[in-house]
């Protein structure tokens, strides 16, 4: 994120609406700050949004590109076949809703900026094409550094994510979707994604947090979690906490509970507490869960120690 | 309290090559002797060592997590560790996670490694992860030769306050020494550009080179004290012809210290691809004549691995030769790093110049003080391949064999069909222990004299070196034994080696506004506080007078 700060000079968003769901990331990063290359701030910098519909950061563009909704993919495709100056079929430039000289006019200023960045956002990610769209756009950015430099970087919320990421990754070498249930690390989302076990009802419990499931998950999802037996790690009562069986109340990460925070760039971020508070952070509780669940007797106590002596 | 009887032992700093005789230990460290209500572990007809000291080495942080994170097809072949009482699950491979790295150094013997590649930015990061790399203990390098604070006062030559400044970063990331990759050329990556030549002006400075970069941070180095020196990743990286690249820079750092690292990737001719050989006879016998210089080998190994390094621009290069997934990072004001997954193999020529150079290098260096054992993990090799290495060190027939199935136009490319030396256990325990520990200025460790810390490896004596290496019979950590036959026995924390330089607590005031112009954290918030390391151990600089 510093060095979009400093150098960026063409930022174009695909499939978010940072105005709104970022709201510092204009002002504290992207689009308005002076850089170290960039004097002039904002007047350095060309802003270029791509999405289906008008938001609020379309007051923030210089060029907005409204494309149909469900045609990112092929948005991307046309771009890298442009930057590499191959054939584009014009039927299939009309079904993305923009003309080719929008496009040819885009690739142009990619290629003549001199640190150009993409931010994604969930828009592109997790609409028609998923991930798919996500390889289309990164690897467009791959490419383009052949003409100059140029990175793209998933716009990430909800809190810590990136942390948890982050975490998930050192300790188990996979970011989400995780299954532990042969006593090591399994990775296949699809399978294994907690919404898929949830809507499967594969868990007989669940343990929630610093996330809220039961307002954002899919119904099927939900109706698992009230039947099993939920508890919930959070400072304040969310949707989750109503159908779970227990809601233990946490002290507030960075208000009043210490840690680390993970920026979208997975910058770490220490997190020091203003205030004090009765209650326990998230860190302690599960502890002494954990402390409990120990003296249990080991159920993979006559198991193998690797899988090299399995197979 | 332990006493190791019946073993031949190879403890090379206080001249022991392979005597019968009782290694006895107490409180963690090596004692004259212990009391009869000791317990004995008997190691006739098994080898003692040192244990290893691994000086080059990419186990945490950003750069390795993010090569995790793209390599799950190679998670799901490899070995996994599965969760007991005393060990937690994780998986091996190319990129191992962070409790299985611990596992399997400690796996082979290995008890102390370096972190040769951290940014200020994220030291938090890695130093969260080193935390969870465990029986090992630890130090890292913090990169500083693209760092724009530095470079820009190296510019204009304000090499006094320059030095002020390095100090204060080295203890704000809790760092151990200095590491500099491809001096001026990550700082030019954040253009697209590269710096190849120690002469050239960096892309957006004015006078500012290369060569200004080394020598400057040499020569704080050496006058900050610190006990390990300049850790150099050189310019031009893998390119065909770098040698003279390479050649230059030891030049420049004539009069100063400095350890360069994995220097096979810096010792090829030839004008491309299609014509690249083997110039390690120059390297070494300029290296050879040069006792101020040290150097690991980062030898390379054919099969599958993920390259990682903070040098942007070579990624980028590696990324078009191979068509493979790529990713960069950039760092903010400080440095960057690209990862891309790579496949060594014997029928490419390039690969298999590769494979000879850093052999031929760990054979052409005479003095094995000097050179250290590593693959620059995970980039030639994993280290878990270790043991492959020291067979081929240790068998010039092993080596013919190997080459036999090498094409003729590569062998004309390289020296080591002509290399006949082997090395003895004496000379292993030398490049995989004793030569990196006193490469990092670890007085306590590989060494077996008394006082040294208990960290030991017990390997059953096999003509097969390779299994021999693979598998200690014995492996104890501060006077625990941590691997028992190939069980793991305990888990214990490893410590983790800091440096405090001296510095003037005005250079702060310097500082701030600067990082305020041109960071997006705040200011205090970017060093690492002490209490975030864990089981962190103070080290002194000797400052020069």
């Amino acid at each position: 994120m510093g060095e979009v700060r400093n150098r960026a000079d063409l930022v174009i968003y695909w499939g978010g609406n940072p105005a709104e769901c970022h709201p510092r990331h204009f002002t504290k990063y992207a689009l308005m700050p002076k850089g170290k290359h960039l004097p002039r701030g904002r007047k350095d910098r060309t802003m270029v949004l791509v999405d289906i519909r008008e938001t609020k950061s379309v007051k923030a563009a210089d060029i907005f590109l409204q494309i149909r909704p469900g045609r990112d993919f092929e948005v991307l495709t046309i771009l890298r076949a442009i930057v590499k100056g191959q054939y584009v079929n014009p039927a299939m430039v009309a079904e993305t809703g923009l003309t080719i000289e929008q496009l040819r006019d885009l690739v142009d200023r990619m290629k003549r900026a001199r640190f150009g960045v993409m931010f994604f956002g969930m828009g592109l990610s997790m609409t028609r094409g998923k991930h798919m769209n996500s390889s289309a756009i990164l690897t467009l950015a791959a490419e383009l550094n052949a003409y100059t430099k140029f990175v793209a970087m998933p716009m990430r919320g909800h809190g810590n994510v990136t942390g948890a990421d982050v975490i998930m990754r050192w300790t188990t070498g996979y970011p989400f979707g995780i299954s532990f249930d042969r006593g090591y690390p399994r990775f296949n989302p699809g399978e294994f994604s907690t919404v898929d076990l949830l809507v499967r009802g594969d868990t007989d419990a669940a343990l929630i947090l610093g996330a809220d499931p039961g307002a954002t998950m899919p119904q099927p999802a939900i109706d698992h979690l009230a039947r099993i037996p939920t508890i919930v790690l959070d400072p304040k009562v969310t949707h989750t906490s109503r159908l779970a069986r227990v809601h233990i109340t946490t002290a507030v990460t960075g208000i009043s509970a210490p840690g680390t925070g993970y920026r979208m760039d997975e910058v770490p971020l220490p997190l020091r507490p203003a205030l004090k508070s009765p209650y326990p952070t998230d860190e302690e509780v599960v502890r002494r869960i954990h402390e409990l669940v120990r003296v249990k007797p080991d159920w993979l106590v006559h198991q193998p120690r690797t899988t090299q002596q399995v197979f | 309290m332990l006493r190791i009887t019946g073993g031949r032992v190879y403890d090379p700093a206080n001249g022991v090559d392979g005597q019968i005789r009782d290694v006895c230990i107490a409180d963690g460290r090596i004692a004259a002797a212990v009391g009869d209500g000791a317990r004995t572990l008997d190691a006739s007809g098994m080898v003692i060592f040192p244990g290893g000291v691994d000086v080059h080495t990419h186990v945490a942080g950003g750069a390795i997590n993010f090569a995790r994170a793209m390599t799950p097809e190679d998670h799901r072949r490899t070995v996994a560790f599965i969760r007991t009482q005393t060990q937690r699950s994780g998986l091996g491979g190319m990129a191992p996670t962070t409790f299985a790295t611990g596992y399997l150094y400690a796996g082979m013997g290995w008890t102390t490694l370096n972190e040769a590649a951290v940014p200020i930015l994220s030291a938090k990061h890695t130093h969260e992860e080193l935390r969870d790399v465990p029986i090992v203990d630890k130090s890292c390098c913090v990169l500083m030769a693209n760092n724009e604070i530095v470079l820009d006062l190296l510019e204009n030559g304000e090499l006094e306050r320059a030095k002020q400044v390095v100090a204060w970063q080295i203890w704000a990331s809790k760092a151990y020494g200095v590491k500099a990759v491809n001096p001026g050329g990550v700082a030019a990556w954040k253009w697209g550009k590269d710096a190849k030549q120690l002469s050239e002006t960096v892309e957006g400075y004015r006078k500012l080179t290369p060569g200004t970069i080394i020598t400057g941070l040499a020569q704080i180095i050496d006058e900050l004290g610190l006990p390990h020196p300049l850790h150099l990743h050189c310019n031009n990286l893998g390119a065909p012809g770098n040698y003279t690249t390479t050649l230059e820079s030891m030049k420049s750092l004539e009069g100063h210290r400095a350890h360069l690292a994995h220097l096979q990737y810096h010792a090829y001719g030839g004008d491309d691809w299609n014509t690249m050989r083997s110039e390690t006879e120059a390297i070494a016998d300029y290296f050879n004549a040069h006792s101020n210089l040290t150097a690991d080998a980062g030898a390379v190994l054919f099969g599958n691995t993920v390259t990682i390094t903070a040098d942007g621009p070579w990624q980028h290069l590696l990324y078009k030769l191979t068509g493979r997934k790529w990713g960069n990072l950039d760092v903010e004001n400080e440095t960057g790093c690209g990862i891309v997954p790579y496949t060594y193999r014997p029928s490419n020529i390039v690969n298999a110049v590769q494979w000879a150079s850093g052999l031929e290098l760990l054979l052409m260096i005479k003095d094995p003080w000097r050179v250290s054992l590593s693959t620059d993990h995970p980039n030639g090799a994993c280290f878990w391949r270790y043991p492959e290495i020291l067979q081929l060190l240790m068998s010039a027939d092993f080596r013919r064999d190997c080459m036999a199935k090498m094409s003729e136009e590569a062998k004309r490319r390289i020296r080591l069909p002509e290399l006949d030396r082997e090395y003895s256990l004496f000379e292993i325990a030398i490049i995989t222990s004793a030569g990196p520990a006193r490469a990092l200025g670890l007085s306590n460790k590989g060494h077996l004299g008394i006082g040294a810390d208990a960290d030991i490896a017990v390997y059953n004596q096999d003509q097969d070196i390779s299994r021999m290496f693979s598998h200690p019979r014995y492996v104890i950590k501060h006077g625990e034994i941590v691997i028992e036959e190939g069980e793991i026995r305990a888990t214990p924390l490893g410590r983790s080696y800091v440096i405090k330089p001296q510095y003037e607590s005005t250079i702060e005031e310097y500082l701030r506004p600067l990082f305020e112009d041109c960071y997006t954290m705040q200011f205090e918030n970017y060093p690492v506080e002490l209490e975030r390391v864990e089981h962190a151990e103070l080290r002194n600089c000797i400052p020069a007078e």
